[in-house]
């Protein structure tokens, strides 16, 4: 089986969402990436399907009947359900995404959606939670390619290499998401802390001057380009 | 309200002519009444000189010369000035009774009448006074000359002109005083409808005019254009929402089909079928782009404007923003500085500013040529001389943008024609920068940077 994105471990999501027509086309899509996928039609449908079973993570649509995905989170929350959530929406004004995330969401995605962000999206939200349970980092270490969070110190082999405070972070979200695909959007939101649409490739420019200082010289390409969806820092997969 | 424009107004003109002409005529009206009436007056002095003669004559008939003396001693002993006065003279041409002196100078007027001019004592005043005389044969030689003053009907004729004179001032003052104000009036409420109307034009269609209390042509006239403005609003919207609609629903099918792209992308293996359907997923990535932004100015423009917002450092943004483009200027030789001196706070949603300026930036890197400069500024004050505000001025070395253009480039989709080809891009940068300006209360002004663009975005 081969997606998108490659190896991504299977995950165990709950979608909740009225629309069929979405709800079709998103199991099909989750199914067809390797994941296993339940889907509840509502609100209450989805509580109950959240209290009966464990899931890696969650995508609720915000606009539903009986329930709505804000008020689904906040009842899942307040029963000490900490599953990541990611909420979908046709809203897509700052408010409401402010909203969205205060509610205990961990992620929001407008709709339409393109199938490689929500799937991008989704894997990081599985991550960060496994992650949170292990200790906090202090190293991080991409192939031969390592981070010292510490003394802020990059090195790729034995070279150690200079960067500027910018793409330290980006090199850092990166390294944090060692082997995902992070989207262009996902890096202006977490590395630059803006939602907004830029009109030209400006993230693209970023990260090539961030390829030139850790790949240049050096066999093994660790800052991969996955095209139509984003980025993958970690060494390339064979097909 | 200032009186220059009151004194220009239609109406005050118009006031001030008509209460012209109506006191102008009323004067003339009156004057020639009044000449009427002192002519008769003078008539009837002459017909009191005759008969007071003809009484002398009977007297004289009666008493001879001794009578006459008797009557005009008696006559003139009357203190008023207004009586008769009379001079008795002989054959000689002696004066032999009267108190008019012998050696007067008549003039002589038509039909025997004289005119003389004589000093009176009245109230202890020497006053010189016109008399009127006849002459008439008393018989035996005696004549005798019968005068009266007619200084009270010039008098009188002076006062009562003097009476017209000044109620025709004060109608004039007082009419064009009241013009003044009904027309300051009138204009008050013109002006109202101005602002509206004006407030209308730049931007604000939700807007209405100000209906009067008071019954009336301005009332009336303004009920019709609001309701007409009424109509207006309700069929943009309805275009509007149609072309919201169009992208609303057209983004969804393109979604899906994007994901249908690379999800074949994914299972193709053929690199030249590769190649094309990226080419494919790129086209529809920019049409997804082009919905987006047409479905953001759209709901920027026609919800309300922004309540809350938090504090957003403009310093600090921008420099987030400079930062975000200084690689790509790098990459194209262009020199991009950011003159900041000092942090201002500015109410708004910070998302909404960066994705402005970043749309501004944007827009000067794809016209700068390479080797040019970009220069951010950014400056309290509005830059209209209040020191609230901030004015934050981009300017490029570019090729700017034509006066004639320059309204016309924040038109959705309006491009300016020499880089329609040359360009990529959909013309809704502007658009959504001006919609984002007007959502935190701003504005977008284009200048010139000689040579190149300006663009100067001015926030409360």
């Amino acid at each position: 089986m081969s997606s998108v994105l490659g190896a991504l471990s299977s995950m165990n999501i709950l979608l909740v969402e009225d629309d069929k027509q979405v709800a079709e086309f998103v199991v099909a899509e989750l199914s067809a990436a390797g994941h296993s996928c339940v889907h509840a039609c509502d609100g209450s449908a989805g509580r109950e399907a959240a209290i009966n079973h464990a899931y890696d993570v969650m995508v609720i649509d915000r606009m539903m009947p009986k329930m709505n995905g804000l008020e689904l989170i906040s009842a899942l929350r307040k029963a000490g359900d900490n599953t990541p959530v990611l909420v979908l929406s046709a809203l897509g004004d700052v408010d409401d995404r402010v909203q969205g995330l205060h509610s205990g969401a961990d992620d929001y995605l407008v709709k339409p959606f393109a199938m490689a962000e929500l799937l991008a999206r989704l894997d990081v939200l599985k991550r960060r939670s496994a992650k949170l349970e292990s200790e906090a980092q202090t190293r991080l270490v991409v192939h031969d390619l390592s981070m010292d969070l510490l003394r802020q110190f990059v090195q790729r082999g034995e070279t150690t290499i200079n960067l500027q405070p910018r793409e330290y972070k980006l090199l850092e979200y990166l390294m944090r998401h060692a082997g995902q695909v992070v989207t262009r959007a996902m890096l202006l939101e977490h590395v630059w802390g803006y939602h907004f649409d830029p009109q030209t490739n400006v993230i693209d420019v970023h990260i090539s001057r961030l390829r030139q200082k850790i790949d240049k010289g050096f066999e093994r390409p660790l800052l991969l380009t996955v095209r139509g969806t984003g980025y993958r820092l970690g060494p390339e997969l064979d097909h | 309200m200032q009186v220059r424009e009151v004194a220009n107004s239609l109406t005050f003109r118009y006031i001030v002519k008509y209460v012209t002409a109506l006191s102008a005529t009323v004067f003339v009206l009156a004057v020639s009444f009044y000449i009427y009436f002192s002519y008769s007056s003078f008539i009837d002095l002459g017909e009191s000189v005759i008969e007071e003669l003809e009484t002398l004559q009977l007297v004289y008939r009666g008493g001879e010369l001794a009578g006459v003396e008797q009557y005009i001693e008696a006559q003139t002993s009357s203190p008023s000035v207004n009586r008769f006065y009379y001079l008795v003279t002989d054959g000689t041409g002696d004066k032999v009774a009267g108190d008019l002196p012998s050696a007067s100078r008549y003039r002589q007027f038509d039909d025997g009448w004289l005119g003389f001019e004589m000093a009176l004592q009245n109230w202890g005043e020497s006053v010189e006074v016109e008399f009127l005389a006849h002459p008439m044969e008393l018989g035996e030689g005696y004549s005798a000359i019968v005068a009266r003053g007619y200084a009270d009907i010039v008098e009188r004729a002076k006062l009562v002109f003097r009476t017209l004179v000044t109620v025709m001032v004060a109608t004039l003052v007082l009419g064009i005083t009241g013009g003044f104000f009904s027309a300051s009036r009138a204009l008050d409420r013109v002006q109202i409808l101005n602002r509206d109307i004006s407030r209308i034009i730049r931007g604000a269609p939700s807007q209405r005019l100000h209906v009067d209390e008071e019954q009336g042509y301005v009332r009336a006239l303004a009920e019709v254009m609001n309701q007409m403005l009424e109509q207006m609003e309700s069929l943009m919207q309805g275009v509007r929402r149609v072309s919201d609609n169009i992208a609303h629903d057209l983004r969804t099918p393109l979604t899906r089909m994007r994901n249908n792209l690379s999800q074949l992308r994914s299972r193709l293996s053929d690199r030249d079928g590769v190649s094309q359907l990226d080419g494919i997923i790129d086209e529809c990535d920019d049409l997804l782009t082009s919905f987006n932004a047409l479905l953001r100015i759209s709901a920027l423009e026609s919800g309300s404007r922004l309540a809350g917002g938090s504090d957003v450092e403009l310093r600090a943004l921008l420099s987030d923003v400079v930062e975000l483009y200084e690689p790509l200027a790098l990459d194209r030789d262009i020199c991009l500085e950011l003159d900041a001196p000092q942090a201002q706070f500015c109410r708004g949603e910070a998302d909404l500013l960066f994705q402005m300026f970043a749309n501004v930036l944007d827009n000067a890197l794809k016209y700068t040529p390479s080797g040019g400069s970009i220069q951010v500024r950014l400056r309290p004050g509005n830059g209209l001389g209040s020191v609230n505000g901030h004015s934050i001025v981009i300017s490029d070395s570019g090729p700017g943008i034509p006066v004639s253009e320059r309204k016309n480039v924040f038109r959705r989709f309006y491009r300016v024609e020499s880089s329609r080809t040359e360009l990529p891009g959909h013309g809704l940068g502007l658009s959504l920068v001006q919609a984002i300006a007007q959502y935190h209360y701003g504005r977008v002004e284009l200048g010139s940077n000689n040579p190149g663009l300006q663009v100067r975005v001015r926030l409360p």
